[in-house]
């Protein structure tokens, strides 16, 4: 497929109207030692990792993405050029990772991530609990939104091919997730607007009920300066 | 004994005998002896080593003086190089006294020739004076006699102007007892007329202006009310100046409540004609906009007044409405304006569910709370419609904590009424309305609630 155009050096021509969305799922992968290792007192190895939500390689448009770790760590700041943009460390304490993702448009800016490492199981678990042997999993599903991108990110973004030929799945699934909380927000959502058609209806009772009374109010003082009149 | 020998760098006599050679022997002393030459103690500062050994003796301070300039020394006083001035015991006369008495005084004999120096310091006061003739022809009072008149001038003559000994002075055998105000109106209306008709010396209290002669004007009644006002402010006691205290600081709390309640109702009727805006589709475009420049924190009284204005003129056309109109309540107007606007590059679509930074912490916690009680995640996968939902979700959590505060000022403000009825009416009350009072509460049929004591309601008639 060859270039449509020439884009040149600036590629800032936008192409309007265009709205190109990619998701993406980010977060780790951690697997418990057993014990503490003796040498550093490390517990975990985990995966921190940045994947496409749909079977394509993104390398196409991603130019690289730089993972910050935690600043014990030596050169925290790790750069991943290809994929799979991973990163695996040991480690024995949870922190932020901040993910920026660079994109191979300069003049596209990078879009940042924040993924809080997870080593251990919560308490308290949500769903089920992950089969024995199986790592733990913490992941979050994203969408990167490409609003009037450059032509030449236009170009990048629709020359994606798939990664593998066998099935891409996910540990987490993001499909029944998402229609669950849509479910639920639109239920809280009608709830939440009869409330306020009720409230609304008892505000506008009691400003009526606020003006009746300011004249009763009138009235009984006017009765009484009438009174006054006559009395005098 | 050693130790200071050491410090000292004198060497020790070999014979003698100390503690050390009793206890350690020879062994002992030379090793004290090879710490001092060689290096100083482990854990011993710097500073410190320096203070005991310096390198062989190299800074040690000099023997002879360096200092041979003057420097800070203060050469002595040089005094008695003029010739003594005399002094002598002689006799003077002070021009200021008309008795010509002599007195005695030291003074040089240089300074014989010389006047009294205090002299100068006796200033005479010009006071006017009139012929008989002038008495009549400007000064006749009728509050005054000349007597009296020429008793006053006489008195502010001896006593320069001092009213209050004047006052003291005052012929009260000869003549009526007057005040110091009206000796001073008497003298300053004296001196204000004279000052028209001659040129005179008592220019004190005349001065030319621009050509124009300008008199003082005394004003007795100001003063005499000035001085009043002092005494009653004098005169108070304790209780009564404990009173006024109280009474001050009860009129500051009842401003700072006045200007609460007409902060909250602002708020409320902002808030109503906002929530009006759902009723009429007409309105509902202006109204609107209106919503949407609005964030909390431009809360300008000039807004509120516009609102004012506005909910004045919607009242007119609100009362032939029905109120129950449920489904038209259902139009989108925000509690939270999300930003719509966005430019164009990469973002990431959990960035639109971000609160707006005009939305307060408080709010923002209450909303989350919200949500955590509806078994909500705050942070939901983030997709357009779970985002445009959930943010449309937000946005009315955050419209039922205003208008649940509005309904607690309205109650307030209810209660305060009856309050105010109460105490016009004794003995009877006025109702409100039940559903107001807890929101918490399934609403009743509206037939039920409204129920004001006195008055047909015209609400009743629209149900």
């Amino acid at each position: 497929m060859s270039l449509p155009t020439d884009f040149g050096p600036d590629s800032g021509g936008r192409v309007k109207g265009l709205v190109i969305v990619k998701p993406i799922v980010y977060g780790n992968v951690a697997r418990y030692f057993g014990k503490k290792r003796e040498e550093d007192g490390h517990t975990h190895q985990w995966t921190v990792y940045v994947k496409p939500y749909t079977n394509e390689d993104m390398s196409a448009y991603i130019k690289k993405i730089h993972f910050k770790l935690h600043e014990s760590y030596a050169n925290p700041n790790r750069i991943v050029m290809k994929p799979p943009y991973e990163l695996t460390e040991t480690g024995w304490g949870e922190f932020e990772i901040v993910i920026k993702i660079y994109f191979h448009d300069p003049n596209e800016r990078p879009v940042t991530l924040y993924h809080i490492l997870k080593l251990f199981q919560s308490p308290v678990t949500e769903g089920v609990q992950p089969p024995i042997g199986r790592a733990l999993v913490s992941e979050s599903y994203e969408e990167i939104v490409f609003q009037e991108p450059t032509q030449l990110m236009q170009h990048l973004l629709n020359s994606v091919k798939p990664i593998t030929n066998g099935p891409w799945t996910h540990d987490s699934d993001f499909e029944d997730k998402k229609v669950k909380i849509l479910e639920k927000i639109k239920v809280e959502q009608s709830k939440a607007r009869i409330e306020i058609a009720e409230l609304k209806e008892k505000l506008q009772l009691a400003k009526e009920t606020i003006a009746k009374f300011k004249e009763e109010i009138a009235k009984k003082k006017n009765s009484n300066t009438g009174n006054a009149m006559i009395l005098i | 004994m050693a130790d200071i020998l050491d410090i000292m760098d004198i060497e020790q006599p070999t014979a003698e005998i100390s503690r050390e050679s009793i206890l350690h022997g020879d062994k002992a002393k030379k090793k004290y002896v090879t710490t001092k030459t060689v290096k100083r103690p482990e854990g011993m500062h710097r500073e410190v080593f320096a203070l005991l050994y310096n390198d062989s003796n190299k800074d040690l301070p000099p023997l002879m003086p360096t200092d041979t300039g003057k420097g800070y020394k203060q050469t002595k006083a040089k005094l008695g190089m003029r010739k003594v001035r005399k002094w002598m015991w002689a006799p003077f006369i002070n021009p200021a006294r008309k008795d010509n008495a002599v007195f005695h005084h030291w003074k040089r004999v240089s300074d014989e020739s010389k006047e009294y120096p205090f002299a100068q310091f006796n200033k005479q006061v010009s006071i006017p004076s009139y012929t008989e003739s002038e008495y009549n022809q400007y000064l006749k009072s009728e509050d005054w006699t000349q007597a009296e008149t020429d008793h006053l001038m006489d008195l502010c003559q001896r006593f320069d102007l001092r009213f209050i000994v004047i006052h003291d002075r005052w012929d009260r055998a000869a003549f009526r007892d007057r005040s110091v105000e009206d000796l001073k109106e008497r003298y300053y209306g004296i001196c204000a007329i004279l000052s028209k008709v001659k040129t005179n010396p008592w220019s004190n209290i005349v001065t030319t202006v621009n050509g124009e002669k300008r008199s003082y004007q005394y004003d007795a009644e100001h003063e005499r009310k000035r001085k009043e006002q002092l005494r009653r402010l004098f005169d108070r006691t304790q209780e009564q100046i404990e009173e006024e205290q109280m009474l001050l600081t009860e009129l500051k709390k009842i401003e700072a409540r006045k200007r609460e309640r007409e902060r909250k109702t602002q708020d409320l009727q902002k808030l109503i004609s906002r929530a009006d805006t759902g009723n009429t589709p007409a309105i509902n475009q202006v109204a609107n906009n209106t919503a949407d420049s609005h964030t909390p924190s431009n809360t300008t009284t000039n807004i509120a007044r516009r609102h004012d204005r506005k909910l004045h003129k919607k009242k007119l056309t609100s009362q032939q409405r029905p109120i129950r109109t449920v489904e038209a309540v259902t139009v989108e107007w925000s509690g939270i304006k999300f930003p719509e606007a966005r430019s164009t590059g990469v973002w990431l679509r959990s960035q639109r569910m971000k609160l707006p930074p005009g939305v307060g912490q408080r709010k923002t916690k209450a909303i989350e709370q919200e949500l955590r009680q509806m078994n909500i995640d705050v942070a939901p996968t983030p997709t357009e419609p779970v985002c445009k939902h959930f943010n449309e979700l937000r946005s009315d959590l955050a419209l039922i904590l205003d208008l649940k505060n509005a309904l607690g000022a309205c109650e307030y403000e209810l209660q305060s009424l009856r309050h105010q009825y109460e105490a016009l009416n004794p003995g009877k009350t006025l109702t409100i309305p039940a559903s107001i009072c807890n929101t918490n509460e399934e609403t009743k049929p509206l037939g039920e609630i409204i129920d004001v004591v006195g008055s047909p309601s015209a609400l009743n008639s629209t149900v």
